[in-house]
């Protein structure tokens, strides 16, 4: 039970890290992006190919980056005429696309059945590997969030709460929002990638049954329900939502339901609260800080 | 499984062909004789009609849904993904009420009336609201809304594919072609519904309203047009439309509860490419995305990859219509044609 614990907690902190980087985009800067999975797919399928090729894990981490840093580019190049609404469904499609050439280039991906056997991190300390991981999720949690924090404080972020609150009066004081979109999808996709690169190498394997959309829309109903625009509030989602998913097996086998009801359940989990928020909280549990003492 | 090849699940039918398209040509290349060849081409000319009738049957999967897509958005300016959902609801009503003993035609008509009101109820509880924030929001509200009817799918009716308890009749053949009663009788079905809808739309004072509230909802409602009373016998008719397409995918082959997930890209692909809000070029749109995804996976591409028969897998089929999306919003946003709306 403590052993699952732990990887449940491991897996909210990564998702905690996806959620920020959503948060980045979608809470800051008003880009709806369906297409996230995409980018943490660069990290996994990074992690893969060093492993195929038999480089050092560590050079994984750089090809999955610079895969998410072209995936960024073309998204933010499709966002240069489209409104956001269009935008999400572009990118849903730009991440369906990719997820099943996946699926079908067998000698490229593994296919279907995808790549394993990635090293373990932190294998050599079984088997009390699973605190350390934690803690370095964690670590990595509290990074992101602090590098999160720093850019929605600084004067650029000032500029993309601006292009979400009201583009064109940006546009008309200078700002280039192209550039802004550019950036921040960049700095965001990084950061997706980078979970990505950890994930795959804490299930020691990749598949493309990981890039399934309703992932991307899981990693959204934690923005939403944890607050959209609030770093602090999306992480707290991702922790609960993580849990939530996490327990529902356990709910099932107590009260002896079908097999169908786990399904069933998650998808009301995620479908359920994401409109429940939407109409009755749609600031979520820890609503944005607008202005503040500080006068940011 | 006559009936089932192109059915709801189109790609699983799609497959059949490639290998099809394959083994007649190694045959003649065996035998290496002119009586062979000459087969071979009898086979191709075969195909072509098979092939115009094949890309005809998906545009009518398509069209259905992408009209009503279209249409919905006209008057309330967002993607409402939800009706592809609704389009598996009234396959799923419709075969429940055909299993209780009424005749296809009336449990069609029930589902439908049923899934247009229940459009409307979801219309004025959950995407009246949402709307007052933001259409992204509407967006994400009708992708929360997919996926617990989805849910609900999965208690009431599990994992496995249903099928009407109806007749097989063996296939005709009309030039060639596979042709089946049912795809016939989709065939007329669809025609007839669309036909109706352009009825109300461009001849019906009805209409007028309609056409006036999506070119500017503010001055209709100046003009005394109940813009709300209009909206909602939209999203009615869109109801029915989808309920509608659901049904006629689900008589040529089965229904199952990832129906409407597997229909969402392409039909969205579609509408976007008609215009949306464009109803009718919808049916365009339909019809380009049909050829492209049956080109796709029928085409001998062996020629450019230096082999000699390569054919993509039948799970490419999607990604020619995604791709297609991708490049028109890059390119040409408002679609083939111009619309009535111009929001992009």
């Amino acid at each position: 039970m403590f052993d699952f614990f732990i990887h449940v907690a491991s897996i909210a902190c990564l998702y905690g890290v996806l959620a920020l980087s959503l948060n980045l985009q979608a809470g800051f800067t008003g880009l709806v992006n369906f297409g996230l999975i995409a980018l943490f797919g660069c990290g996994t399928y990074g992690a893969a190919l060093a492993s195929g090729m038999g480089w050092h894990p560590l050079a994984g981490l750089p090809a999955g980056l610079a895969m998410a840093a072209l995936l960024a580019l073309f998204y933010a190049r499709l966002g240069r005429k489209l409104s956001s609404d269009y935008w999400g469904i572009a990118t849903l499609s730009i991440a369906e696309i990719l997820r099943i050439s996946i699926t079908n280039e067998q000698a490229l991906t593994g296919g279907a059945q995808g790549i394993s056997g990635l090293p373990l991190l932190f294998a050599d300390l079984k088997p009390y590997d699973g605190v350390p991981r934690l803690a370095l999720y964690a670590l990595v949690l509290v990074l992101a969030w602090f590098i999160c924090q720093r850019i929605v404080k600084s004067a650029f972020g000032l500029a993309m709460k601006l292009m979400r609150e009201e583009p064109q009066l940006a546009r008309s004081l200078g700002y280039d929002l192209d550039a802004i979109r550019r950036t921040v999808m960049l700095i965001s996709g990084a950061i997706a990638a980078f979970a990505g690169f950890l994930y795959a190498h804490y299930l020691t394997f990749v598949g493309p049954d990981q890039l399934m959309s309703p992932e991307t829309f899981l990693i959204w109903s934690m923005v939403i329900i944890g607050g959209i625009g609030n770093n602090w509030g999306v992480v707290a989602g991702a922790i609960v939502m993580q849990f939530a998913m996490a327990y529902v097996p356990f709910v099932k086998d107590a009260l002896d339901l079908p097999t169908d009801f786990v399904a069933a359940a998650r998808l009301v989990i995620v479908g359920g609260g994401l409109l429940a928020f939407l109409l009755w909280r749609p600031k979520g549990l820890f609503p944005e800080k607008v202005g503040g003492s500080r006068g940011r | 499984m006559p009936d089932r090849d192109r059915g709801g699940h189109f790609y699983s039918g799609l497959q059949h062909r490639p290998i099809a398209g394959c083994t007649t040509p190694s045959l003649s290349h065996n035998a290496g004789s002119s009586a062979a060849a000459s087969a071979g081409i009898a086979q191709t000319e075969k195909s072509m009609f098979q092939f115009l009738f094949d890309v005809l049957i998906r545009s009518v999967d398509l069209a259905l849904i992408a009209v009503a897509l279209s249409a919905v958005y006209s008057l309330i300016k967002f993607p409402n993904v939800a009706l592809v959902q609704y389009a598996v609801v009234g396959a799923f009503v419709a075969m429940s009420l055909h299993a209780a003993g009424l005749p296809l035609l009336v449990a069609g008509f029930a589902s439908a009336l049923f899934v247009g009101l229940l459009a409307v109820v979801f219309n004025i509880l959950i995407f009246e609201r949402l709307l007052k924030s933001d259409s992204a929001i509407a967006l994400i509200g009708s992708l929360a809304l997919s996926m617990i009817l989805s849910a609900v799918f999965l208690l009431a009716y599990g994992p496995t594919a249903y099928r009407f308890k109806l007749q097989v009749s063996p296939a005709m053949r009309i030039l060639g072609a596979r042709i089946t009663d049912h795809q016939v009788t989709t065939l007329v079905l669809t025609t007839v519904a669309l036909g109706l809808f352009a009825l109300i739309l461009f001849r019906t004072s009805l209409g007028r309203e309609m056409r006036a509230t999506a070119t500017n909802g503010v001055l209709a409602a100046a003009t005394g047009i109940d813009t709300r009373r209009v909206t909602n016998i939209v999203v009615f008719l869109s109801g029915m439309l989808a309920a509608l397409g659901g049904i006629t995918l689900a008589m040529r082959g089965s229904v199952s509860i990832d129906l409407g997930t597997n229909m969402m890209l392409p039909v969205f692909a579609a509408a976007i490419l008609g215009g949306l809000g464009n109803a009718l070029g919808a049916v365009v749109g339909a019809i380009v995305i049909a050829a492209a995804e049956t080109v796709i996976t029928n085409t001998n591409i062996g020629p450019f990859i230096g082999e000699d028969f390569y054919f993509l897998p039948a799970s490419y089929a999607p990604v020619a219509s995604f791709a297609i999306l991708v490049v028109f919003l890059l390119f040409r946003p408002r679609g083939l044609f111009t619309s009535e709306v111009n929001r992009v």
